[in-house]
């Protein structure tokens, strides 16, 4: 299998680490070979974090080149922005559309950019996106914390990946806390149909 | 997170997907380590983390040291009884454990020692990007160098086999980029630790006066005449691949930027991958270097390897040609490579076009994000340090001077919180603080956390009692190692093991080291914090202050675990916006939109702080004033 690189980029606290994990697990269970980069630490307290998977034969760094993320998964607005030199045509964008506002937003009073202007960049990269209301999704499902899953759900949904859904879902129950299982399950699945939907009106 | 008890599974054969930390972690228990120490820090702490978590289950010892010296004492001597001990720290660490590490390598072990140093190249969560391979060259002894999880684990197993074999301490050296990727790892069968040692009296081995420490220097260059020897016919050193065109050499995460990047230009290149990277493979470099007219070393941080190898060069193949970062710079010597990097060196090299045009994607990139705000890590929603600085701060003022510490209080040096002039390494900020004070005559308040008080912190209070220096001390304690992942320290009453334990105060410390002014306060109290502070500042000699409260992260999660609801702080029709808890406080939860103050519900941690200096009394909630 050709490489297939995922950039999974948000705020320190939202999840990226356990779904970029998450996509590891899933692929070790399809028996594929894998890298996941991560950031400790410092980095994570509030601050900005990207997370890369890269899945398939060949693959040795775990950090993914300039332009060659074959999807790139949101969890923030300004999050995915700042990561979109990981992004090229040929690259999904899924975008969550729930806002936080970085503090120097705040300090300087300055306003956060509406999700259009947002996305008007991103199609400066890629007309390939995907939009999701992560945190109405996550609390539907029973906790706003959840909303990683949920675009996980939607990732796994859009069918781009080379992992079975099944094995994406067993790796969401293996990593969350035995007593979150079942909503985090729910926010995959909410997630998933969501983009299924999506894809059927379209 | 994981459940990280697969570590524990005796199933050779398994493949589990393992960060490179938790693969060293599983490498010690296939490869029967007894012992492991280690004092926590990004990127080394998974490692000790991983072992806390299952040590009494797989029969192990575990500790966390109060530094990274003593964490190699401890090593050293159970090594010295016959029983096999792994030390783990991050690179700078091993600067404090130095001392120790320089003349163990004197004395030897009996049982396999393994000393890991995690480098932070880019600087991801430390205060320089030292290359620490120099300490296998300062002291002799052998280096090896995973660049994947799964060679994480094989050398840790590796390691002990020749630290016995050489009676050597061994190095193991990663990266942040080694030990936070995660990649598939192959388990073997589990080795039962062996806890119990014997300890031979031998004087001329193990001390090291100078009448025994003579013949111990030469000892010790035949063990490392005996690790070349290793070195030579290692299979971590080896040629994976050969080529027509040109000659790679490289090492760790380097190695395998390296490969993708030969393979992005389609360059013919042969690659000598180093896998133990002190004493260098020497005869193997060699005849690697006569099949090739051109030599590339691929490296992160120093020329390493690049030093040594036109050495070899000289003596064996004094022709070739040698590329990296000495003399003409295709790679930066600072910072983390990337594959970008070293395919565009390559691309200068070879002269090989690069097939992506990295330069278009940074304009577009740059366009785009222009007007980008940055988001910088900041102090948690809810973080007892935001309180202590803010009382700081309106106590000392712009008069005072602030030499601050490592720590997640290193944030509070960011606006509006201001607080933090000076910082440079564990400890530091007491020590500092004394010469600052004598210099200048300010006002100088020591910023400290609780976790680093007991790290290195003692040694500067003690010289302030001593030397009677006119420094207050503010030891933030939040009850945990906060940064790293809340590992717990003397002062917390618990140990690596899981079990209860002597707590030891900072306030007892202090007064034990002959300071008269100590007092304990808690941070969210603001009003007699500050009372105590500015009592403090008056005292002729030092003083310290104890800002207590656990942090904010901990606090939620126990509140969770007791299903206890935190209700967010409530702003009322009072306000008048005059945005005094924005400007004061910096709170990720307190936001402005639309000109209007307002508290996000789900950050808030309803820590009362903002209650407490809001001039309107315009938030309502719990406040503990």
């Amino acid at each position: 299998m050709k490489e297939f690189n995922v950039v999974l980029a948000g705020v320190g606290g939202q999840g990226t680490l356990l779904a970029a994990e998450a996509l590891g697990v899933a692929a070790v269970k399809d028996k594929l070979d894998v890298r996941v980069s991560e950031i400790h630490g410092m980095a994570q307290r509030g601050g900005a974090v990207a997370s890369t998977v890269r899945i398939g034969e060949g693959v040795f760094a775990s950090t993914v080149l300039e332009g060659q993320a074959h999807v790139l998964l949101g969890f923030e607005p300004l999050e995915t922005l700042r990561n979109l030199k990981f992004a090229s045509v040929k690259t999904l964008v899924i975008m969550n559309t729930e806002k936080i506002p970085p503090t120097e937003l705040t300090a300087k009073n300055m306003k956060y950019p509406s999700i259009t202007e947002v996305v008007q960049k991103i199609y400066r990269f890629t007309r390939k996106t995907v939009l999701v209301q992560a945190a109405q999704l996550a609390s539907k499902a029973g906790s706003n914390l959840a909303q990683n899953v949920v675009l996980l759900g939607v990732l796994a949904g859009t069918g781009t990946l080379p992992l079975k859904t099944e094995s994406l879902r067993e790796a969401v129950r293996e990593l969350v806390p035995a007593e979150h299982v079942e909503m985090n399950l729910r926010a995959f699945q909410l997630g998933y149909e969501s983009v299924k939907e999506g894809r059927k009106k379209a | 997170m994981p459940d990280l008890k697969v570590l524990l599974q005796d199933s050779p054969g398994k493949r589990a997907l393992l960060l490179g930390n938790e693969a060293i972690a599983r490498g010690i228990l296939e490869a029967g380590i007894a012992v492991v120490t280690t004092y926590p820090g990004t990127p080394a702490s998974e490692i000790g983390d991983s072992i806390s978590e299952m040590a009494s289950e797989a029969g192990l010892y575990m500790e966390y040291s109060i530094n990274e010296m003593v964490a190699v004492e401890v090593a050293g001597g159970a090594a010295n009884c016959g029983v096999r001990a792994l030390a783990a720290m991050k690179h700078v660490g091993l600067n404090v454990a130095a001392d120790m590490v320089m003349t163990l390598a004197y004395a030897g072990v009996r049982g396999g020692c393994v000393i890991v140093t995690a480098d932070d190249p880019e600087c991801y969560s430390s205060q320089n990007e030292q290359d620490n391979r120099f300490y296998a060259l300062l002291s002799n002894l052998p280096c090896l160098e995973p660049s994947d999880p799964q060679e994480s684990k094989d050398m840790t197993v590796s390691a002990v086999e020749i630290s016995e074999k050489l009676e050597l301490p061994v190095l193991l050296r990663t990266t942040t980029r080694v030990s936070h990727t995660r990649g598939p790892v192959e388990f073997k069968n589990l080795v039962k630790p062996n806890l119990k040692g014997k300890f031979v009296r031998d004087l001329k081995r193990l001390v090291m006066v100078p009448a025994f420490s003579r013949p111990k220097h030469e000892v010790l260059l035949e063990k490392s005449a005996n690790a070349q020897a290793i070195s030579e016919t290692s299979h971590y050193n080896r040629i994976v691949r050969k080529g027509n065109e040109i000659g790679i050499i490289s090492s760790s995460s380097a190695y395998n930027y390296a490969v993708e990047a030969a393979n992005l230009l389609g360059l013919d290149a042969g690659i000598l991958k180093l896998g133990m990277t002190h004493p260098l493979p020497e005869k193997m470099i060699a005849e690697f270097l006569k099949d090739y007219d051109q030599i590339v070393v691929v490296e992160e941080l120093e020329p390493y390897l690049e030093m040594q190898i036109k050495a070899i060069a000289k003596d064996y193949a004094p022709n070739v040609e040698l590329y990296g970062k000495m003399n003409k710079r295709f790679f930066p010597k600072e910072g983390e490579l990337s594959t970008r990097i070293v395919a565009t060196g390559l691309s200068r090299i070879t002269g090989k076009k690069l097939p992506i045009n990295f330069q278009k994607i940074s304009e577009k990139y740059a366009e785009v994000t222009r007007d980008l705000p940055s988001r910088p890590p900041i102090l948690c929603a809810g973080c007892p340090h935001r309180a202590s600085f803010y009382v700081i701060r309106k106590v000392g003022g712009d008069k005072a001077l602030y030499p601050t510490d490592i720590g997640c209080y290193a944030l509070g040096i960011a606006p509006p919180l201001n607080v933090g002039d000076i910082m440079i390494c564990m400890g530091a900020s007491i020590g500092m603080a004394e010469g600052i004070s004598k210099a200048t005559g300010r006002d100088t308040i020591a910023i400290i956390g609780d976790s680093t008080f007991f790290h290195a912190g003692i040694p500067g209070l003690v010289n302030a009692v001593y030397n009677n220096s006119k420094v207050a001390v503010a030891v933030l304690d939040n009850l945990a190692t906060a940064m790293t992942g809340h590992q717990p320290h003397p002062g917390t009453g618990m140990t690596g093991m899981g079990n209860p334990t002597e707590r030891i105060l900072v306030e007892k410390v202090a007064e034990g080291c002959g300071v008269k002014y100590v007092n304990v306060v808690n941070p969210f109290r603001t009003k007699e914090a500050a009372e105590v502070l500015k009592e403090a500042l008056q005292q002729s000699g030092p003083s310290v202050i104890v800002f207590r409260s656990p942090c904010t992260l901990m606090d939620a999660r126990d509140k969770r675990r007791r299903g206890v609801k935190i209700v967010p702080s409530k702003i009322t029709d009072k306000c008048t916006n005059c945005m005094a808890c924005v400007k004061l406080l910096g709170c990720p939860a307190l936001i402005v939109d639309e000109g209007k103050v307002k508290i996000d519900e789900n950050s808030c941690a309803a820590c009362g702080l903002c209650i407490s200096v809001c001039p309107y009394k315009a938030i309502e909630g719990s406040c503990a004033e």
